[in-house]
This record gives C-alpha cells, structure tokens and sequence, in this order.
C-alpha cells in the first residue's frame, strides 16, 4: 500500500501538518479529518460547484483537487468566511436577498463569489452571471444571488 | 473514490523522467487532475503511480520565443492563466475568448492546456481551434524531442500519437500573418460544448485567399473540414458583401453533408444547423481580425 506523504497546508488561516495518502481529495480531507463539512459533494465531477473551495484564492473543485496538491498552500472555506461571528458582507446580501432555500448549494456559491469579488470587486451583473456560471442552484433561480453578489460589491465599495 | 496510488512530485523534466522509469510503465503523468483524476474516480483507469507535473519548470510560461515569434505555451498552463496572458491577447485574441469560456472557472483554474489536449475529449474546445490555426505540439521522451501537427497529434475519441512516457511540453502557434483572422465560436447547454467551429481566413485584396475550417463536438474527433473551408475561397472579405452570403450558404451546404453524431445536445441535422450559424459568427470574427492586421 503507498505510503501517506505529510503536507503543510493552512485552512482557514490555521496551520496544519498532516499525512495523507495521495488519493485524498480537499473536499474528503475537509470534511472526514478536519470536520469542515461547508464544502459539500454532490455531483463529484466538477460540474455542480457545491464543493468549491479556494486554494490560494483560486476556485477549485474540491471533488477532483487532491488534498497532497494543497501543499504548501492556503485553503479558504465557507467556515471562514465569517470574522469573529460577524458575517462577511456576502453573507449578509445572500440572507437579505434570501439568496436560498434548501442551502445545499450556498458554501459554493459563497465561495466562488468570494473569489470573484476578490479578483474583480466591482463586477457587472454580466460578471457576476459568469464568475457563478458553473455554480447549480435548484431552488432559487438565480436571480437572488445575482443581486446578493451585487450587494456585497456595492457594500464593499463602500467601506 | 480514486484507486490508492504512490505520488511523484518531480521538480524537472529529467526527474520527471527518472520518476517515470522508477514506475515499470504503471504510471500516468497529471497536473491539473480534472481530466484522469476524474476517469479513475470513475473506476475506468487506475494507475500505480501518478507524476504531478506542477514542479517541473519546462513546461510553465508563455512567450512569443518561438521562430518568426510564435506564440509557445507550456504544457502545464492552465486555461486560466492563458486567459488573463497579455501577449496570448495581443497574438490569438480568440484563445482569449475560447479560454473564458471552457467549463467552468473551477476547470480553469485548474486544468492546463496540456492535459486538454493529451484527453483528447471529442468536445475540447482548443483542440477544435488550434486545428484552425495550423497548431503543432512538442512531445518530449527519453529518446528526444518531436513536433506533431495537431490533426496528427489526435488520432481518436480520447487517443493521441503521445506515447505514454512521453511528455506534452509544449503547443506552438503560428503567428498571424498580414491579412489573417483566427476565430472560434461554440453553443453550449451543459459544461463541454454541443457544437464547435474554429476558423482561419487570410484576406488579400479584399478578397478571401485562403481559409481553413474545423469543427469539434460535430464528429467523433474535432476535424478540419476543408471543402466547407474552400467555399469561402474568392469571396469578398465583407459580410455585407453578395459574394461573402454566397459562399457562406455554400459552405453550410457543405457543413450538412457532414457525418454528424446526435447526442445529448440534439440530433444530427439540429448540431449540423447550429454548426453553419456559428460558422457564420466565426467567419464574421475572423474577418473583423483580419481587417485588423491588414
């Protein structure tokens, strides 16, 4: 059996040393050692974006990311969002837009809107369209978080 | 799940290869996964060990250093890093905008130009593109070095001349020449396209004086299709223009003789259709382009 490799990596701003065999993925990782259960696995291939995470303030899908490619890295999840229980200015826009209903898809859609803003903080709403084109949402249709994402730059802007 | 394997991390090519030879063959180079990691989960590979490329220094960067200033991208950049690259948007706008638009952000960020090419997915949007614009690949092994034109590089669904301790180093773009246009337009209702067209098209004098054609999605590997690509010889370099509507509906003709696949995204004759509207976007891109380097 190939043995475990030991990784560096930070999630969430906390530093962790940890061996793991090669075939663990981030999203597996998360959620089975470090009981981070936001990033969700739903159509574990790439398509749906429930597991989306940031690797050094990248997107990725954390279903197909190995967790021994995180190496050396910074992991931000949805669980790190919030700042001393205060939420981030997305995560208020997602509740007063009741950017939500069954929330399966929410931790991706925050996350990847995260990077979008990060990248981009006064994005159009055609960026916005496409910054959360490979996020599926069943419930809401999208419109709310469109303007959820909206809000949160026009609050970011203005602090 | 993914099957259990050992992990090699090499930091250059020549330890690339050391690690390939430690391996009896049981072993699949990757960088950034989101092709084979994805076939093993599925069960339809697996492989003793896998060789993450993402260290190896050789085959990272973007420059205009090959002859006659062609556009060299490294095997393991991402598409993401082609979209956001100064010099791929003042060469080859429309890899830019091809780019933008492959898959998802996740996908981008984190699959190279390399490994897309290397799947050889029937659906790959730059496969479909880099035929229209003459594109070649460098493949690297213990024995030596070679370049291989795309149309030979894939030889099949998910099958390419590559050998397997072979390495995709590089893809090499022509540069555009006086007078030429290259553009790539797709119709997509899921993540890989339903329908693909890329195009080439030099314009001299006004006139149409050499064109070439590719379609992806449409047959069983992207092709280019040069009887649909002839049938804007000699037409005017004007959209507008009589002779430019005749040799479009002509090469759509043409385009609906094609073999076509029905599949998810619709039946043979619905893609055939779609594949003649962005024909005409393409070749409307193109010219534009072309008008620009005249």
């Amino acid at each position: 059996m190939p043995e475990t490799i030991d990784i560096k990596l930070s999630v969430n701003g906390l530093a962790h040393e940890l061996a793991v065999q090669a075939n663990v993925t981030i999203a597996d990782l998360l959620r089975d050692e470090l009981g981070l259960t936001g990033a969700k696995i739903s159509c574990d291939m790439q398509v749906c974006g429930a597991c989306t995470v940031l690797v050094d303030g990248l997107a990725v899908s954390g279903c197909t990311y190995l967790a021994v490619d995180a190496d050396g890295r910074e992991v931000a999840t949805v669980e790190g969002l919030a700042r001393d229980g205060v939420l981030s200015p997305l995560q208020q826009a997602f509740i007063d837009h009741a950017a939500f209903q069954c929330g399966y898809c929410t931790p991706g859609m925050l996350m990847s809107a995260t990077a979008l803003l990060a990248e981009n903080p006064s994005p159009s709403r055609a960026e916005v369209i496409a910054g959360i084109e490979g996020n599926i949402c069943r419930c809401t249709g999208y419109l709310p978080i469109i303007d959820a994402v909206l809000q949160a730059a026009e609050a970011g802007a203005q602090r | 799940m993914i099957p259990r394997f050992a992990l090699a991390r090499p930091a250059s090519l020549a330890a690339a290869f050391d690690a390939w030879d430690a391996t009896d063959g049981d072993a699949s180079w990757y960088a950034g996964g989101t092709e084979i990691l994805q076939v093993m989960k599925m069960g339809l590979a697996r492989f003793g060990t896998m060789i993450d490329l993402k260290r190896v220094p050789e085959l990272r960067g973007i420059s205009l250093a090959g002859g006659d200033g062609e556009l060299v991208i490294g095997g393991s950049v991402t598409h993401r890093e082609i979209e956001v690259n100064q010099d791929v948007a003042r060469e080859l706008p429309g890899l830019v905008a091809l780019e933008a638009h492959v898959a998802n952000i996740r996908v981008r960020n984190q699959g190279t130009l390399g490994g897309n090419l290397c799947f050889a997915e029937p659906h790959s949007d730059p496969a479909t593109f880099l035929l229209a614009c003459d594109a070649r690949v460098r493949l690297q092994g213990r024995g030596g070095t070679r370049e291989v034109a795309i149309d030979q590089f894939i030889t099949g669904p998910l099958e390419t001349a590559r050998e397997a301790d072979e390495l995709l180093t590089a893809v090499i773009v022509p540069s555009a020449r006086s007078g030429e246009g290259r553009a790539y337009e797709k119709a997509k209702f899921r993540e890989r396209p339903a329908v693909s067209v890329g195009i080439r098209l030099r314009v001299q004098a006004g006139v149409i004086a050499e064109a070439h054609v590719s379609v992806g999605s449409l047959t069983d590997i992207p092709m280019l299709v040069p009887d649909v690509a002839a049938a804007f010889l000699g037409a005017q370099a004007d959209v507008a223009a009589g002779t430019f509507g005749e040799a479009l509906a002509k090469a759509r003709t043409r385009l609906g003789h094609l073999d076509a696949i029905g599949d998810l995204d619709g039946s043979p004759d619905f893609k055939r259709h779609l594949a003649g509207v962005m024909l005409g976007r393409a070749a409307s891109a193109a010219l534009s382009e072309a008008a620009a380097r005249a």
